[in-house]
């Protein structure tokens, strides 16, 4: 078999591996809770791979011809030692390896660290309402999207209001269960920047598969501007605004500086600066946007906002407009 | 097949190709009979008597057979029996006559003859009056409610059935036509004054209804109003009273009605000060929703004067009307408008003591008169 071939035999193998995306991979670490998990992977299938090899080596040794029986004393040694000894000693360094690993996983007095950035996830059917508690200041909404900054070890609070979902953003690290009625607390650290995808990895309804948020990795600078803009009320005057409020959209969203300040929706105060629309479903585009608002059903069945489908189409596309502009 | 009988020998043959034959030819025999014509379906002769006690016979068994297991509500509530009486002036009296008022001779003559109610309603149950009235009577011309989608009504009318035997002219007139006081139900058709008076036998001259089920639609908005028409016509909206009442107006005076009422001041429920602290609940859930179980703030659609005008004025509303009709939203068996959904999509999430205090806190709203739309 040519070079060639083989590469193109486990190119789809490593891609299953991989997630076939980096966005979303966990051998793609950017964070020092997936880079340990990453590396406790590499040792387990190398480590693996190459018993696997002993094994079959020994195997291929054992049917050559001509052979001669090992006497019953030297056959029992080599049961005792390759059979019950070695992979005893081997599976107990494993342990080992891997339960050391764990106090940096899950660090437990991860919430009593005040002076660090804390950030509230909530899972709701099916999207991710965002708080960022800074150490100094007020705590910023926003949804679907979460970013943090290099290099700084930040707190995570996730809850959930209705049913359970979990939280992971595989390059970075995770993942937790988010239960009703409990907060479940972990911290994470960046070491390099990027954009991920991070999906909801328990089942939690019809729309279950389109519920992700992007997680943003930025140099600690960019990020707190960032977080400063975010807090920031939005910039207003946009024909827009108006059929968004006749038409009731501020009895579910909030936009700051309006008086739109609904609380059963996505906080839509920046919409326009997030990644994608509607938990990971849509790219964030004003087309994309005039879309959700008339059928969101089609696009996330089970989803709880209502279809705006019936307003006169231009009502649809001013409030789109407005919506696209919000950064 | 043989059959011995004592010593004599009497040989029955039952030849089955014979009978197979004779049951296929059965059916078009019997059409064939139905082709000649010869029998009488003409009404004036009546039945004969044998016929006329299996049929009643038939269709009582019906009833009380079919009235097993329907569950009758706790209490009938006095307000529904209004709108009853007035849609039993239009729906009923012209068969079955009503106090004070007889009946046209045609009728007489339809077989079987409609009864009077006065004194035909003390044989059933309320359960067997409920199923006769909801779903009809085959080949009678006894007709069903016209919408299969609500219950409520239905009760009310079994209710003011129940009232009936009791009822002298005087007042069933005034519960039935009320202050038009009309000594006939007046046809909806033709001029703007007599659609007005149709409406005004429910809701009032001043449009504030005249019983508790009865909905303030003084001040209400014109686009809602006249949406509200058009869906109760093409069935949309579920309500036998009111798709009688809006497919008899003529469609063309539905935008004058509208602003005839929408210009009437409306005014506020007086409240008991024991519903002080279930407004004060109400009017949180109105401002704030609760947002943990996905409940929208009601103002932030119900509550903007300049609010897209489909979205109806709850301000002043009654009470019972109020409460029904965010039930009617909770079990789907609203309809309304083409954004009728924006309500279904939560009322079922709505708790029953969130309903009462809703209704309490938007019944005692002062009304927001806003640009009058
Ligand atoms: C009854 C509550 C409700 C109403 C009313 C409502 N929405 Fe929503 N909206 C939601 C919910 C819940 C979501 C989250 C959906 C999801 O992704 O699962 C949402 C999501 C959105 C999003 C995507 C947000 C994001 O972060 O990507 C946009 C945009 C939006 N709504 C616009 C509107 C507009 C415009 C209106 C008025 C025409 C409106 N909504 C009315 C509940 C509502
Ligand atoms: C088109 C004529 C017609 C109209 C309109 C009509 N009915 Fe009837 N109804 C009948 C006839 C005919 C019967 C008799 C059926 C029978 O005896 O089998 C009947 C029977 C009944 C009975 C059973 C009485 C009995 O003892 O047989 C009740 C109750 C009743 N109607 C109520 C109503 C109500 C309430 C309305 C109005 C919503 C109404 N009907 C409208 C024709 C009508
Ligand atoms: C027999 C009594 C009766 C008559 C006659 C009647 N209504 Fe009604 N109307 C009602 C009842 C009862 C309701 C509530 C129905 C429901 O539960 O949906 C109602 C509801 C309405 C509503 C909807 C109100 C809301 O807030 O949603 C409008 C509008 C209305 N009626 C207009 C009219 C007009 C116009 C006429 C005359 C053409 C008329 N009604 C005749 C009893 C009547
Ligand atoms: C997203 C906008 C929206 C929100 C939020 C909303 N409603 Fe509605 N509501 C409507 C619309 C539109 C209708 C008219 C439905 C129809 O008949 O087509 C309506 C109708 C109603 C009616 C029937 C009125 C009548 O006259 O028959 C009641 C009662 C009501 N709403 C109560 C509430 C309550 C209580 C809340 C808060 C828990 C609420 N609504 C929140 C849009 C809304
Ligand atoms: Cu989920």
């Amino acid at each position: 078999m040519k070079a060639q071939s083989v590469a193109a035999y486990l190119l789809p193998v490593g891609c299953l591996v991989a997630g076939c995306s980096d966005a979303q991979s966990v051998l793609n670490p950017h964070g020092a809770e997936a880079e340990s998990i990453a590396l406790l992977f590499w040792i387990t299938a190398i480590g693996g791979a190459l018993i696997w090899l002993a094994v079959v080596g020994a195997l291929i040794y054992a049917g050559r011809r001509h052979r001669k029986p090992y006497s019953q004393a030297s056959a029992a040694r080599l049961v005792l030692w390759a059979g019950a000894v070695v992979p005893s000693i081997l599976l107990a360094v494993l342990l080992g390896y891997a339960l050391a690993l764990i106090p940096d996983l899950r660090p437990l007095a991860a919430s009593a660290d005040d002076d660090r950035l804390h950030i509230e996830v909530i899972g709701e059917q099916f999207w991710w309402r965002v708080i960022y508690h800074p150490p100094d200041g007020q705590p910023v909404v926003s949804a679907n999207e979460v970013r943090l900054p290099v290099g700084e070890r930040v707190t995570f609070s996730l809850k959930s209001t209705d049913v359970i979902h979990s939280f992971w953003i595989p390059p970075l690290g995770g993942k937790m269960d988010m239960i009703p009625g409990r907060t479940n607390t972990f911290s994470l650290k960046a070491t390099k920047a990027g954009i991920f995808r991070s999906p909801c990895t328990e089942f939690c309804g019809p729309s279950h598969a389109l519920m992700a948020f992007t997680a943003v990795a930025m140099k600690p600078g960019r990020f707190d501007r960032w977080l400063a803009n975010e807090g920031k009320e939005a910039v207003n005057g946009k024909p827009g605004l108006k059929p968004f409020l006749a038409n009731g959209c501020g009895a579910c969203h909030a936009i700051r500086g309006t008086e739109a300040d609904g609380a059963v929706g996505p906080d839509l105060t920046h919409l326009a600066s997030r990644k994608t629309l509607a938990a990971g479903s849509l790219p964030n585009t004003e087309d994309a946007i005039a879309r959700f608002i008339a059928e969101p059903d089609e696009v996330k069945p089970g989803v709880r906002m209502p279809a705006f489908g019936m307003l006169p189409q231009d009502e649809i596309d001013a409030i789109a407009a407005y919506l696209a502009r919000l950064e | 097949m043989k059959l011995n009988v004592n010593r004599h020998r009497i040989a029955v043959r039952i030849n089955w190709k014979y009978i197979a034959i004779g049951l296929a030819v059965l059916p078009f025999a019997a059409v064939f009979v139905a082709w000649l014509g010869f029998f009488n379906i003409g009404a004036a002769s009546g039945h004969w008597r044998i016929t006329e006690l299996f049929l009643q016979l038939a269709m009582r068994s019906a009833v009380r057979t079919y009235a097993i297991g329907i569950e009758e509500p706790e209490a009938f509530d006095r307000g529904a029996i209004l709108p009853a009486a007035g849609h039993f002036a239009r729906g009923c009296a012209t068969c079955h006559g009503a106090p004070g008022e007889p009946r046209p001779a045609m009728v007489k003559a339809m077989l079987p003859r409609p009864p009077r109610l006065e004194r035909a309603v003390h044989a059933w149950d309320d359960a067997q009056l409920f199923r006769i009235v909801k779903r009809g009577i085959r080949f009678t011309g006894m007709p069903a409610w016209p919408t299969q989608m609500r219950d409520d009504e239905v009760w009310g009318m079994v209710a003011f059935l129940r009232r009936l035997p009791d009822l002298d002219p005087e007042e069933y007139r005034n519960l039935a036509y009320g202050p038009a006081k009309r000594s006939r139900a007046s046809g909806f058709n033709g001029s703007f004054d007599a659609a007005l008076a149709g409406c005004a036998r429910c809701h009032g001259m001043d449009g504030l209804g005249r019983s508790a089920f009865v909905p303030v639609i003084a001040g209400q908005h014109r686009a809602y109003f006249v949406e509200s028409l058009r869906a109760y016509a093409a069935g949309e909206r579920a309500s036998g009273i009111m798709e009688l009442a809006a497919t008899e107006a003529d469609r063309k005076l539905w935008q004058r009605l509208a602003e005839y009422y929408a210009s009437l001041p409306a005014t506020e429920d007086e409240q008991s000060a024991a519903d002080a602290e279930r407004i004060a609940r109400g009017r949180r859930i109105a401002q704030y929703g609760v947002p943990r179980r996905d409940i929208p703030a009601c103002l932030g659609c119900h509550g903007r004067p300049d609010r897209n005008p489909v979205y109806p004025q709850l301000d002043g509303q009654k009470r019972p009307y109020l409460e029904n009709q965010l039930r009617l939203f909770a079990e789907g068996e609203r309809g309304g408008t083409d954004y009728a959904h924006l309500m279904t999509e939560f009322a079922s999430r709505l708790e029953r003591k969130e309903i009462e205090s809703l209704a309490a806190y938007f019944a005692s709203r002062q009304v927001q008169r806003g640009k009058a739309e």
